[in-house]
């Protein structure tokens, strides 16, 4: 079975961390620069000012994840843990940016550090390389409920036995969200349930924000 | 529930060199290259003047270059493709030219380039009824769905996948590569001692995955199986391969262990090969550290068609699998003088492969991603 090990996620209103039971109030500016000050990472995590905005909150989202399974992580000690990330809009505002800084300068210099961020995959490979995630790196989007599908798809490679864990989840507008997911048995505590029961919980929000509060409400007991 | 294998059933691809899998070996073994001049868009400020491009597109008019390729590539299918597969689209930039198109001239709506949207487009093309994802992981996008394709057949999820793969040679990819100063002006020579970049390339491809058991059902033709895979990310840096070359030795290991195959196995290794200077060094590390210092034989389409980008590992692993049925090792085009690193491994001639059934497809991309998948062909008789 593969069991949830954390859960966390970050709103314009608040972030948490839901086998911690935490609910913290954000009096962020929407630029998620304090995470990146007030030591939510283990160090600092490099190059952050020139990040886009899905990946700043990638990262935030990853690091509360890790923090509520307990584990340690470290970009020189990599770890065979993979990532899957899915969101609804992909890169289409690195993509807008590039291209219309490329075009207002005469389409003949574009800038690389706005290029790197086209990919959709990209906010991952930021995440991969702060928290030294060595695994199976991977952007999906499915015509409904990709979310699933990006549990559904690392729970498989978890059992095909192709990560040592799995870390799932999502970027939208303000939201992100993920999940760290193990095989039973790996030493991580159980304290979430089950995989296949995170994700049909996940399916019963229609928005990220929705699939949030559902495991904001666990924590509170009210389901 | 025993695991199935994952065996493929049919494909095609539509690359420079032409429609078909059959144009593009017939391509690599005259040693000819399809790179050249790029006209649809001027290169006048760019590093590089040539690309490897799909004759008869329209660029910035009516569809697509993406969907003009799938359009072409799924009106050759007779009938091949069940309704009921499930498809996995592997692209990295998918439709951007209609972005290209509403910045430029304010004409469309950025969002009709979103991927999801042409996965659709891809689906409806293909007749497709069944479940529909996207999957994006920078260069090795297609050999990422591909082994997930495989994934899906093997745990049960699915018994009939459709992978197709597509990625066009637009503005915005071709400028973004020459910023990195990536591209080689003179066409990309992988693993050649001169090589200076890469070449951007377009195509599309699809391959068809079933379980065994359908596939003996239906009466299927296979082509080969997808017998083990492995990824992994270099977690290093965004755009430059790990110099120590860990994380590929980490998917080609795990891709053994997935295939249950001995490196003794594996007969030939198609190459991610794109002409970088640090690409094609990184390769050779892992290949050295997975196999040892006795060479094996590799090869790199890119010299022949470009770097394909989201397309480029099915169009590999399906050249890997002709190379099997062939029996042949195909040349490395627009290689001159093998780097020291790379002699005797790589050949701008073809070669017999002799007494080997399987082979190994590596790619990597953007964030370090590496895959690494090994095909098998059918035993005979």
């Amino acid at each position: 079975m593969i069991e949830v090990g954390g859960i966390g996620w970050v709103t314009a209103r608040e972030h948490g961390c839901a086998a911690r039971g935490e609910r913290t109030g954000s009096d962020d500016d929407g630029s998620l620069d304090r995470f990146f000050r007030d030591g939510l990472f283990a160090y600092p995590f490099k190059n952050h000012g020139r990040l886009d905005r899905a990946s700043r909150l990638t990262a935030v989202g990853v690091a509360l994840a890790l923090r509520d399974a307990g584990l340690s992580y470290s970009a020189e000690e990599k770890q065979n843990i993979g990532i899957i990330g899915t969101s609804d809009e992909g890169s289409l505002a690195s993509d807008l940016l590039y291209f219309k800084d490329y075009a207002e300068c005469g389409r003949t210099l574009s800038r690389a550090n706005l290029f790197i961020y086209t990919l959709p995959s990209s906010a991952l490979g930021e995440a991969a390389i702060h928290f030294g995630l060595q695994g199976p790196l991977l952007y999906l989007t499915a015509e409904r409920a990709s979310l699933q599908a990006a549990l559904e798809t690392a729970e498989e490679m978890l059992e095909l036995g192709e990560a040592e864990a799995m870390l799932a989840g999502a970027v939208n507008g303000q939201e992100a969200l993920y999940f760290f997911l193990t095989r039973a048995g790996a030493g991580q505590p159980n304290r979430l349930g089950s995989a296949r029961e995170a994700r049909q919980k996940a399916a019963k929000g229609r928005t990220l924000g929705d699939v949030i509060q559902q495991f904001q409400r666990r924590q509170k007991g009210e389901s | 529930m025993t695991a199935q294998r994952a065996l493929v059933v049919a494909a095609d691809m539509l690359t420079p060199y032409g429609a078909g899998a059959d144009a593009l070996w017939t391509g690599l073994l005259s040693g000819r290259t399809a790179i050249s001049g790029v006209t649809r868009f001027s290169t006048q400020a760019f590093q590089s003047s040539s690309a490897g491009c799909v004759d008869g597109l329209s660029y910035h008019q009516g569809e697509s270059l993406a969907l003009q390729m799938l359009r072409r590539l799924f009106s050759r299918t007779q009938g091949a493709i069940p309704t009921n597969a499930s498809l996995l689209l592997a692209t990295t930039k998918g439709e951007i030219d209609i972005l290209e198109q509403a910045v430029l001239t304010g004409g469309n709506d950025p969002a009709e380039s979103g991927l999801g949207r042409l996965a659709r487009k891809t689906a409806d093309l293909a007749g497709l009824t069944g479940e529909v994802l996207v999957l994006s992981a920078a260069c090795a996008s297609a050999s990422a769905a591909t082994a997930r394709a495989a994934a899906m057949v093997r745990s049960g999820r699915s018994d009939c996948v459709l992978v197709a793969a597509c990625d066009g040679v637009t503005e915005f990819v071709y400028a973004g590569f020459s910023s990195l100063m990536a591209l080689d002006p003179h066409g990309a020579r992988p693993f050649d001692r001169g090589r200076k970049g890469l070449t951007v390339g377009e195509a599309a491809a699809y391959a068809l995955i079933m379980s065994e058991d359908r596939a003996r059902r239906e009466g299927r033709p296979v082509l080969g199986e997808i017998a083990g895979w492995g990824m992994s990310d270099d977690a290093n840096h965004m755009t430059g391969p790990s110099r120590t070359s860990e994380g590929l030795v980490l998917a080609i290991k795990k891709a053994l262990q997935s295939a249950g195959a001995a490196g003794e196995e594996i007969g030939c290794i198609s190459a991610h090969g794109t002409g970088t200077v640090y690409n094609d060094a990184m390769e050779m590390g892992a290949f050295r550290a997975v196999f040892g210092p006795q060479p094996l034989p590799i090869y790199s389409v890119k010299g022949g068609i470009g770097h394909t980008m989201g397309a480029a590992g099915l169009v590999e692993i399906i050249t890997a699998l002709r190379a099997l049925a062939e029996a042949t090792v195909p040349p490395t085009v627009n290689l001159r003088e093998p780097d020291h690193d790379a002699e005797g491994w790589v050949s701008s001639v073809a070669h017999p492969l002799v007494g080997k059934r399987a082979a190994l497809v590596t790619n990597a991309g953007f964030s370090g991603i590496n895959t690494a998948v090994i095909v098998r062909a059918e035993a005979r008789g």
